[in-house]
């Protein structure tokens, strides 16, 4: 429970997929809060975490549906907004972060035409103020010399650099709520902690939401306050991030007994047996 | 009835399985899926019914014919459809239309058979050789395409008929001739995404020789590009082989081809017109089919377009 | 002492392009011993990939020796293939999107001359964890996990004595890794094979490897034995900054190491 009151709360979430063999449901009736901490949502693949992000965001494609009894971000209901209605909150108010920078950024623009592109939708006019403030939007995803960074284009980045752009795009119009769909998966172990540093900052200075959305429980435990431990569709597990030693329901301790562990030996590792029980709603 | 039920569902299970039980299940399994997808869309069994009535009109040509298509009868010269028993009426020589139409699908069949057997085959070879092996080979044979391709079909057809004289052979002969170059295309195209991939490196740490990748591993993913476009080629080539008979290049007369009536009933265009547009309508609904069976087909294999 | 199972000695790799030559990887030194399994741990651009297809042939050779059982590798093809197999990352563009795991299998058993393919086929499904009813499956009905079974499968069909690891498991869920990782520690006891593997993830190679050699840019940063990365008895501050970022993230705590702007 965070002590401010919640961002965002979602009931009773459901992502259904119309496929050939019938209807199939990715999420299937979820329902959390997000304060102005970082919660984390973990599950394997196929668990519904990336569809959950997209659903709050209204992002799920065809032949994908998200129904909800209720989205709320702050006094809205999202569920009620119309496309139009939800494009000023899209982007403004919550904005996301995906895996690859590479796919996210326009290939043939520099990273700076982008970034004043940006700002000018949010309503900056001179260039020089554009620029002063594309630069300072840098430093603070900590690059550090941001005028080379503004005058390459994105393939000329590395992957941390071009997901600290990303980043940096998404804070333009100082969003309440940030969701991060495994920001940090498509980079090397060192430069994830430096991403991870950014969004802890702007949680711990700006009173940010952070939807943490990840498959790696390590990361997710150290980083985030609260976990939601995401199976099937459905959210076995919610529990505060320092006491997942403690976790009780079987997935989240198989999930944590089955990584490899530096001194732990070369025993076989503990491996899940999934059990049909699961998948049942919580009680 | 009651007992062929439970077999047709049997059936379908068997067909549905997604534990195939042999080589032959696996294959009819795959089968099944590509046409069960073709089906859910009605245009495209629309111009499968079309190429299938192709089909069977060329196959039982003697038997729906009802006149034989040269017997000519000059007192019912140019009579109007359904006179006499003349289902589409006769030309200016009295045949009888329909009978020759019903003739001519042979003709338009074994044309398209033979382009689309000999064409696409060369090009795929030289498209998926050059694409996999890259460098000089790559380069020598792409100039090559490039040349031929260069070269406006419908003239080179013109030159070649020209030199050898005109009959459907050597139409068939030089539509082939200039119609591989975009097949090589498509398929060097796709051989380049695909010999960079995991799948061409393992089967090469197993040992298999070049040829052999080429056709095992590299050939069954440039196919269905290929296929595509032959389809949907399929109406330009039905088109140029009417051109060269509508000119007098092709088939030669009495043989009924459709191109060749055409331009034969074109002097009685505004006093007898079924006799030019009849033909015309029957190129026209063999182009659509094949063209709305390619798009199908594109929809289906082609691995750029959504996957399911 | 019997020469080592792979030999690696100054290897050089240098890709050239656009006028630039890059040494992927740059003199690098180590060996394997038989039975054992080496590591190859770093970040992407460190070369450890480059150097398994080097191995392979895949990747340009500028300087440098590779001898298995202190002979060259054998140049042909289909003898090379007998002895060294290779098992890649993505087990979704390492199969065939066309070929069932019949043919998958049956290929490199037909390549090399094997005569009763159909009871081959059966064991090794049977010895990955898999059963008859995946023998006729294409790749798309099968899981990321199975897939990976498979294409273990066909690296083992031919009964080769070297396996090549290409972080093998890092495309797969947490519960599948751990299924893996059991299944290769399992395979390489009962099957006696060496094992070259390369990860990112240092706990997995700490898992799975005797020995390892933390890499760089191309070059080798230091060589380390279970025993001592188990203690922390490392001299290197990047090996350093690599143990303290896979325990995950601490709050309040300053960047273990500069990191490069870009590249």
């Amino acid at each position: 429970m965070s002590a401010n009151a919640p961002l965002l709360a979602v009931e009773d979430l459901r992502v259904t997929f119309d496929t050939r063999r019938g209807p199939v449901e990715a999420v299937r009736g979820i329902s959390f809060q997000v304060g102005r901490e970082r919660v984390g949502i973990v599950g394997e693949s196929g668990s519904g975490k990336s569809m959950t992000g997209r659903a709050v965001l209204g992002l799920v494609r065809a032949p994908g549906r998200a129904q909800a009894r209720s989205i709320r971000f702050g006094d809205a209901e999202l569920t009620q907004l119309s496309e139009r209605e939800m494009r000023a909150y899209r982007g403004a108010r919550i904005a996301m972060v995906m895996q690859d920078p590479k796919y996210s950024l326009n290939p043939v623009m520099t990273v700076g035409r982008q970034i004043a592109e940006s700002l000018r939708v949010h309503g900056r006019r001179s260039a020089r103020e554009i620029r002063a403030r594309s630069i300072s939007m840098l430093e603070e995803v900590a690059i550090r010399d941001p005028e080379r960074v503004l005058a390459s284009h994105p393939h000329e980045l590395s992957g941390g650099m071009g997901q600290r752009v990303m980043i940096a795009m998404m804070l333009v119009p100082e969003p309440e709520l940030l969701i991060a769909d495994e920001p940090t998966s498509a980079l090397d172990v060192t430069v994830q902690l430096d991403v991870l540093r950014i969004l802890d900052g702007l949680v711990r200075d700006r009173g940010m939401g952070l939807l943490f959305i990840s498959h790696d429980l390590r990361l997710v435990s150290t980083f985030c306050d609260r976990v939601l431990v995401m199976y099937r569709g459905r959210i076995v597990e919610e529990i505060a991030a320092k006491d997942l030693g403690q976790a009780r329901h079987p997935y989240t301790r198989g999930l944590l007994a089955c990584l490899p562990r530096i001194g732990g030996g070369d025993a076989p590792l503990a491996t899940l047996s999934r059990e049909p029980a699961w998948e049942a709603p919580l009680p | 009835m009651t007992s062929l039920a439970p077999e047709k569902t049997d059936l379908r299970a068997w067909l549905n399985s997604d534990t195939p039980r042999s080589r032959g299940h696996a294959r009819a399994i795959a089968l099944w899926g590509a046409l069960s997808d073709l089906a859910r869309n009605p245009l495209t069994v629309f111009g499968a019914l079309l190429i299938l009535a192709l089909l069977l009109t060329a196959a039982f040509a003697p038997l729906i014919a009802t006149h034989a298509p040269d017997a000519q009868n000059l007192a019912g010269r140019l009579q109007p459809p359904g006179w006499n028993g003349h289902l589409l009426g006769t030309d200016e020589l009295g045949r009888d239309i329909f009978s020759r139409i019903v003739h001519g699908s042979r003709v338009t069949l074994s044309v398209v058979a033979i382009v689309a057997l000999t064409a696409p085959l060369f090009g795929l070879l030289i498209g998926t050789v050059a694409g996999t092996l890259g460098g000089w080979t790559d380069r020598v044979l792409m100039r090559f395409t490039d040349i031929v391709l260069a070269f406006p079909r419908l003239v080179l057809a013109l030159a070649f008929v020209a030199a050898r004289g005109p009959s459907i052979e050597n139409a068939v002969i030089a539509i082939a001739l200039t119609a591989w170059p975009p097949y090589a295309r498509v398929a060097r195209a796709e051989a380049l995404t695909v010999r960079r991939s995991d799948y061409i490196a393992a089967a090469r740490l197993g040992g298999a020789s070049t040829p052999r990748i080429i056709l095992f591993h590299v050939v069954p993913m440039c196919l269905s590009s290929v296929i595509v476009r032959v389809t949907l080629d399929m109406a330009g080539i039905i088109l140029t082989a009417a051109g060269l008979g509508f000119l007098g290049l092709g088939a030669q007369p009495p043989l009924a081809e459709w191109g060749a009536m055409i331009s034969s009933g074109r002097q009685f265009l505004l006093t007898n017109p079924w006799v030019a547009t009849i033909p015309g309508i029957a190129i026209l609904l063999v182009s659509l089919g094949f063209n709305l069976l390619g798009d199908g087909l594109r929809d289906v294999l082609d691995p750029r377009s959504a996957r399911r | 002492m019997s020469a080592p199972r792979i030999e690696v000695r100054d290897l050089t790799v240098v890709f050239e392009g656009r006028g630039r030559r890059v040494a992927a990887v740059d003199g690098v030194s180590f060996t394997v011993a038989p039975r054992q399994s080496f590591g190859l741990v770093g970040e992407s651009g460190s070369g450890k990939s480059t150097i398994l297809r080097a191995i392979c042939g895949l990747a340009p050779v500028a300087d440098g020796t590779i001898s298995l059982d202190g002979e060259a590798p054998p140049a042909a093809r289909r003898a090379f293939a007998r002895r060294v197999q290779m098992v890649f990352q993505d087990p979704y563009g390492s199969l065939h999107p066309r070929h069932t795991v019949d043919r998958v299998l049956s290929e490199p058993l037909e390549i090399h001359g094997f005569k009763d393919r159909d009871a081959r086929i059966a064991s090794v499904l049977a010895d990955v964890g898999l059963g008859p009813e995946f023998r006729f499956r294409l790749p798309h009905q099968l899981s990321g996990g199975q897939r990976q079974r498979v294409a273990i499968a066909r690296a083992l069909v031919t009964e080769p004595d070297i396996l090549l690891l290409d972080e093998p498991t890092s495309a797969l869920d947490a519960s599948i890794q751990a299924e893996i990782l059991n299944l290769l520690n399992r395979l390489r006891r009962e099957k006696g094979l060496t094992f070259l593997m390369v990860s990112h993830d240092l706990a997995v190679i700490d898992h799975m490897c005797d020995r390892l050699l933390v890499m760089r840019n191309g070059r080798m940063v230091e060589e380390l034995s279970r025993t001592s990365l188990d203690s922390r008895a490392v001299s290197a501050d990047y090996t350093r900054a690599l143990l303290v970022a896979s325990e995950g993230f601490r709050r309040g705590q300053p960047a273990p190491e500069a990191v490069p702007i870009s590249r």
